[in-house]
This record gives C-alpha cells, sequence and structure tokens, in this order.
C-alpha cells in the first residue's frame, strides 16, 4: 500500500493536543453546532485523550465545571448542553467527567444515582463511589480487575 | 480567452461556502433559540411541530427535540378523534422514515417510531416489518432495525418458523451476514432446544444449579444439519469470518463450575492460601474458614495491592494454631455464596498441606470448544482439514483447527498446533501479537498439565516465544519456575500469586517490571540476567521479599547505574545484609 510511505508511523502528539485544546472555541462552526446534542460526551472523550497525552492541564476546568453544574436538572439526571433533556449518556459522561478533575461534589450526588439502570448506570454508580459495586476507570470507562487482568496501563502515550 | 470556461478562483469558492456555512448556522441556531424558548413556556401547538420539523429533517440525532415532540403529540391527541389521531401519527411514521433516510441508524428515530406504535388506534406491522426489510437490504448489519425487528416480530406474533425462514432467505442470499447468523442462534435453541437432563426433572433442584428457563444449546439432530450449513458458508467463502463464528457457536463453549480449586497451608507462616476458579472480591463471597470445627475470624487480603478482584487470596490464622507440627489440623473454607467449600488436612510432621482438583479434572483448560462430545468434534476436525488442503493459507480454518484440536487432545497436538500459529502469523500478521499471546497462553495451559502429570512442582517453559503470562492463579503451589529465552515485558502484580515459589529465573527476556514480585514468602534466588530493568526504583518491590538470598541483574540497564552495590544495599538491606550474593 503506497499509503504507508508517506503516512507517519508515530502519533502526532502535539498535534493532536492542539486539535482538541482549539476545539472547544469552534462556537461558530456548523457541525460543531449540530453536535450539541452530545456536547458533554464529546467534552469527555476529549478530555480523556488529553489525559492519556499527559496534557489535561490545557483545557478550561473551571469553564467545564460550571458547564456541567448547569446542566443537572431538578430530577439529578444531567443533560448533553444547557437547555436538554436530561439523559444517561450525558449523566455519565458528566460523572465521568468529574472523576477527571476530582471534583464529583459539584453535583448532586445523591440525586444522580436514581436514573441509572443499565450497564452505563452501574459505570456511573461506581464513580460516585458505590461499594457494592466494582471499581470502574474512568478514562477506559472498564473496570479496573479487567485493565488489570490484560496489563492494560494508562501511560500509553508519553 | 474564448472557449475557456470561466471557473471561480478557490479562494472565491471558499468565501462563498464558508458564507453558505454561515447562513445555515444561522438559521440553525435561531429555530433552535425558538424551539427550546417554546418549550421553557410550555407551548404544545402546531408552530412546535413544525420548528421540531425543521431540525430533526437535518439533524435527527439532537434527542431532546423528539422529546418535545412527543410531549406535543400527547397534546393534540386530547383534542382530536380516533380517525384523526389515527391520520395524525401515519403522517408521523412517514416523517420518521424521511429522517431515517438520514441517519439510518438514529438512536431518536427508531425510538420514536416504537412510541408511535403504541400511539397508534391501528398499526400496521405488516409495513413495519416491510419497512425493516427495506433498511436490512441497504444495511444488513443495521443493528437498530434488528432491534426494532424483534419488537415488530414480538408485537404481531410473527413465529419463530418464520423468523428462522427469514434467517434462510438472508443466508441463502449472501454468506456473509453475521447478524443473520447471530439471530439464527437465538431463535434455534427456542425452536430446537436441547432436552434437559433426566435427572433433573425427578430431583429438587440443587441451590448449585443455574436456574435456566430454556436451554441455549440445540437439540443434536439440528445441531448436525447447522453444521452442513456451516459447512457450506465457510467452503463456498473461506473469508468471511461471519460463519466461522457462528461454527464456534455451535462447537459449544463450556461453563466452569464455581469452586474452590486449590487451599494451601503453611504451617511456618500460619497463613492460609486460596483460589478460586474465577476472580472474586473475597469480602463479599461470603468465606468461612473452619480449623478442627471451629470457626476463624480472619481477614482476607488480596497477594497484590492492585488486584482488588483476584482468583487467590489469603489470611493468616491466629497465632499458635498450627505452628506446632506435632498436631494434626483440619481446614475448610467454606464458599457460602456458591454452596461449595473445599477440605485440606494438615498432618503430624509436614510443614504445609494443600487440596488441589488437578487441571485435568477441573477440564481447565477446555473451555473454548468442548460441550461436544469427542467424536463430533473429530469428525469437524476432519472436515477443517479437508478445507484446510484447499485452503492453506485461510486464517480462520487454521485457527478453527487448533482451538478443535486443543479441545479433543491439547498435548498429543502440541507439535502441530505449534506450527499452525507459525503459518498463522505469516499469513495475518497484523495479528501476530493476538497469536503470540494466544500460543503463549496454549503453551501455558500445556506445561500446567504435563507438571501435574509428573507430579512435580517445577513448571519450566524456556525458548518457547512467551509473550505473555497467564493463568498465574494455576501455579499457587510451584516452588521453582523457569522463563528463560522468551519475550516476557513485566512480571505482573498477578505473578504474587506464587506464594509458594523459591527459585524464579527469567533471564534473557525484555523484562522492565517486576510489580509481581511482592511479598513472595518463599522467594530466595532470582536470576534476571540481561532483561530491561532500567531503573533502582524498578526493584523496590523486592524489598518486600524477606527469603532473598540471591539477585543476579547482569546485563540490564540498571547493573550500569553508578555505586550499584551501595544503591542496592540501602534498596534491599535484608538481601544485602545476610552474606547474600547479589550480582
Amino acid at each position: 500500500m503506497t499509503a504507508t510511505l508517506f503516512s507517519p508511523n508515530t502519533l502526532l502528539l502535539d498535534k493532536h493536543a492542539d486539535y482538541i485544546a482549539a476545539y472547544g472555541s469552534k462556537k461558530d462552526d456548523y457541525e460543531y453546532t449540530l453536535s450539541e446534542y452530545l456536547r458533554m460526551s464529546g467534552i469527555y472523550w476529549g478530555l480523556t485523550v488529553m489525559d492519556l497525552m499527559g496534557q489535561l492541564s490545557r483545557m478550561n476546568r473551571e469553564e467545564i465545571i460550571e458547564f456541567i453544574k448547569s446542566c443537572q436538572h431538578d430530577c439529578g439526571g444531567i443533560s448533553a448542553s444547557t437547555g436538554h433533556d436530561p439523559h444517561l449518556l450525558y449523566t455519565l459522561s458528566a460523572v465521568q467527567i468529574l472523576s477527571l478533575y476530582d471534583s464529583i461534589n459539584v453535583i448532586d450526588v445523591d440525586k444522580v444515582v436514581d436514573p441509572f439502570h443499565t450497564l452505563f448506570g452501574v459505570a456511573g454508580l461506581s464513580l460516585l463511589g458505590d461499594e457494592q459495586i466494582k471499581p470502574v476507570n474512568p478514562v477506559f470507562c472498564m473496570p479496573e480487575d479487567v485493565l488489570q487482568r490484560i496489563g492494560l496501563q494508562p501511560d500509553l502515550l508519553n | 480567452m474564448h472557449g475557456r470556461v470561466k471557473v471561480k478562483s478557490t479562494a472565491q469558492q471558499e468565501e462563498e461556502k464558508r458564507k453558505e456555512r454561515e447562513k445555515k448556522l444561522k438559521a440553525f441556531v435561531s429555530a433552535r433559540d425558538a424551539v427550546l424558548r417554546k418549550r421553557s413556556a410550555g407551548e404544545h401547538d402546531e408552530e412546535a411541530l413544525q420548528l421540531t420539523q425543521q431540525l430533526l429533517s437535518s439533524n435527527p440525532d439532537f434527542a431532546t427535540l423528539w422529546n418535545y415532540r412527543r410531549e406535543v403529540l400527547l397534546q393534540l391527541e386530547t383534542s382530536r378523534e380516533k380517525d384523526e389521531v389515527q391520520k395524525l401519527y401515519e403522517s408521523e411514521l412517514h416523517f420518521i422514515e424521511a429522517c431515517l433516510k438520514v441517519n439510518p441508524k438514529s438512536y431518536g428515530c427508531w425510538h420514536h417510531r416504537s412510541w408511535v406504535n403504541t400511539r397508534l388506534p391501528q398499526p400496521d406491522w405488516t409495513r413495519e416489518l416491510g419497512l425493516c426489510d427495506r433498511c436490512l437490504s441497504l444495511d444488513e448489519r443495521n443493528f437498530h432495525c434488528w432491534d426494532y425487528r424483534r419488537v415488530v416480530v414480538k408485537e404481531s406474533g410473527v413465529s419463530v418458523e418464520q423468523e428462522l425462514q427469514f434467517t434462510d432467505r438472508l443466508i441463502g442470499s449472501n454468506f456473509s451476514n453475521y447478524s443473520s447468523w447471530h439471530y439464527r442462534s437465538t431463535l434455534l435453541p427456542q425452536l430446537h432446544p436441547q432436552p434437559a437432563p433426566d435427572s433433573a426433572s425427578n430431583t429438587s433442584p440443587s441451590p448449585t444449579a443455574s436456574p435456566q428457563i430454556h436451554s441455549h444449546r440445540v437439540c443434536e439432530e439440528q445441531l448436525l444439519k447447522e453444521y452442513e450449513l456451516a459447512h457450506n458458508a465457510f467452503f463456498t467463502d473461506p473469508n468471511d469470518q461471519s460463519a466461522w463464528f457462528y461454527y464456534r457457536w455451535l462447537l459449544g463453549r463450556a461453563e466452569r463450575e464455581e469452586m474452590i480449586s486449590c487451599v494451601y497451608v503453611s504451617r511456618e507462616r500460619e497463613r492460609v492460601s486460596v483460589a478460586f476458579s474465577k476472580p472474586v472480591h473475597a469480602q463479599s463471597e461470603g468465606l468461612m474458614l473452619v480449623l478442627d470445627g471451629q470457626p476463624q475470624q480472619v481477614e482476607w487480603r488480596s497477594t497484590h495491592p492492585r488486584l482488588r478482584h483476584s482468583p487467590v487470596w489469603l489470611c493468616d490464622l491466629p497465632p499458635g494454631s498450627v505452628s506446632d507440627i506435632s498436631n494434626e489440623h483440619n481446614l475448610t473454607v467454606h464458599w457460602t455464596e456458591k454452596y461449595t467449600h473445599r477440605d485440606c488436612a494438615l498432618y503430624t510432621g509436614c510443614a504445609e498441606s494443600w487440596c488441589r482438583d488437578s487441571a485435568t479434572d477441573q477440564e481447565l483448560f477446555r473451555s473454548e470448544l468442548s460441550v461436544e462430545k469427542s467424536s463430533v468434534l473429530q469428525a469437524e476436525l476432519q472436515s477443517c482439514n479437508q478445507l484446510l488442503e484447499l485452503e492453506p493459507q485461510n486464517k480462520w480454518c487454521l485457527l478453527t483447527i487448533i482451538l478443535l484440536m486443543r479441545a479433543l487432545d491439547p498435548l498429543g497436538h502440541e507439535k502441530e498446533t505449534l506450527a499452525h500459529f507459525q503459518t498463522l502469523k505469516e499469513v495475518d500478521p497484523m495479528r501476530s501479537s493476538y497469536y503470540s499471546d494466544l500460543c503463549s497462553k496454549f503453551l501455558i495451559e500445556n506445561t500446567i498439565l504435563k507438571m501435574e502429570y509428573a507430579e512435580v512442582r517445577v513448571f519450566s517453559l524456556s525458548n518457547k516465544n512467551l509473550t505473555t503470562l497467564c493463568h498465574l492463579d494455576q501455579l499457587l503451589l510451584v516452588t521453582h519456575i523457569n522463563l528463560s529465552s522468551n519475550q516476557l515485558l513485566r512480571l505482573p502484580p498477578q505473578f504474587a500469586m506464587l506464594q509458594c515459589l523459591e527459585v524464579l529465573e527469567a533471564d534473557d527476556n525484555a523484562i522492565e517490571s517486576l510489580e509481581g514480585l511482592y511479598h513472595l514468602p518463599k522467594l530466595e534466588e532470582v536470576s534476571l540476567r540481561n532483561n530491561q530493568i532500567c531503573k533502582l526504583s524498578d526493584l523496590e518491590s523486592l524489598a518486600s521479599c524477606t527469603k532473598l538470598t540471591r539477585l543476579d541483574l547482569r546485563g540490564n540497564p540498571v547493573h550500569k547505574t553508578a555505586n550499584i552495590d551501595s544503591e542496592l544495599s540501602q534498596l534491599l538491606p535484608l538481601l544485602c545484609k545476610s552474606q547474600a550474593f547479589v550480582v
């Protein structure tokens, strides 16, 4: 395959990090606006990649935490973006983001517990500290024991 | 110049595109803001339907808008007659279909369609089934459509036979249809279930029997027909994986019995080591330790802090309870959650004792394919070998043959298996790491079996291209281990399960991490020549192995550290104090 002659065989980590760091400021971009319905998950994906690259500090932690606070509804669930309806997917993404930032308690944790009834929900409960559930790694969104068994270390990209 | 087509410059085109997108964005944003405003104001009217329709037509994944739309429709229902409601929802179905054309995999669309069918006074299931057929003909693996189809089938009472015929048609027209094969695997056990064993109907169900309403297995007669179907598929197109995966499902996968596989007692350390058939969290399993008829208050701990779920757990007996070698003791570990237990007798004059089922008895390594009878597996192996003659480089065939050989006779077929793995790595180099790891696993399994037949506690697997370690929970009793001349990268935390290890030889690997050499109470000699241990901190865990007297680190980057001797004596004081031989 001729493509391999010209394609890099290492990750261009700095460029990837720059791209993601700049992504949030694309507020006048059509595709960015159209994907508002999954914004919370998009933020989570960007943050985990930055974390894997050791560049989490380049993201605006305060702004993101305020955004999450504005997305929690009375029922306890969290929406993808301001004004959207709460949903399990985005509640989990929010909990994962707050785990990364060690700031679980900026939301009303007791209220969050109600909407969880699925595998995603169980992961969320684990991150919220439920002792009856296996510990879950927020970056990989997998149980810690599975990561141990397959020998997957988080410091992949250095 | 004449005859020259006027082409806009790239800059102009770019500018036009940018203006176009800006326009689109503005329209979207103003519609979105209007909708969200209306929603907050609690307005449920035609305008809401129009606005949401406009937005959803180009962005059907905007889930909140479907929620709003449902609120509006429910409101409108209250002021309409039945036939008007029918029309209202029929046009809704029409709208959803248009959205599905934009994104046939939109969760929001399919969910909304299911909901609409619950509101329709007269749902038309035939039409819905037709929609599924059409969607699947465009994309046979659209799982949204498959899920929706299952709902339609259930609601409209389509029979299992009809659905099975449906899969016949799909598979018949195109063998490469993973979803159809998968659907088939769920239908067959309903139509042709394997009859339950006779004993189950007569005796009262024991607490250990898992409550199965129906088996996931298929009766033998039908199974043989399915083998033929699978053969047709992979003989016709050996490179398509779906038939191969279906075939592996047919051959069956045994569930390992949940039990305590080994109990080991050490008088000197007054410690009990327990190996379970799967990783557990000891504190949640209702474990009870009984010594000479007396329940003991013990604390269970894992062999390594990173292993919070582990197959091996340790506990300390009350001091003095078993230390007198002239006394005999009886120990029982109860796993109350699974209604099972294991006894272990510690005899007079014995410093240690254990009780263990052999790997053969536990059918430990046969769980890949072993539900079928040997005769069936043998016949299937023959068929696959026939195909291999025609297609010697087919990776699916090679891999399936390996699995069949392992199910039939892992030790007898070892040589052939290694040869096939070599071929696999050549024909499918992108997965060579997977094959190396899988081959390593099988070699470890074979070595465990050989170790048991020889009734020794020495595990030797050197110069075998090992790339990974597994089944370390099965090596609880091993005293000597030789892993030299392989391609190992680390001794993982699981290595700490080798509670009886005295001698470790792991020269000539690429080991960087020694995490698993952690609190190994009997470890005396460690040889790690020619590895990749780089920093002194990589050796930290060795300080917890208090009986260590010999450590060979020659040929490692760390060995070149300045003042290595004094550094080591600080890091591992016990090792160096005891007139040890540190190289």
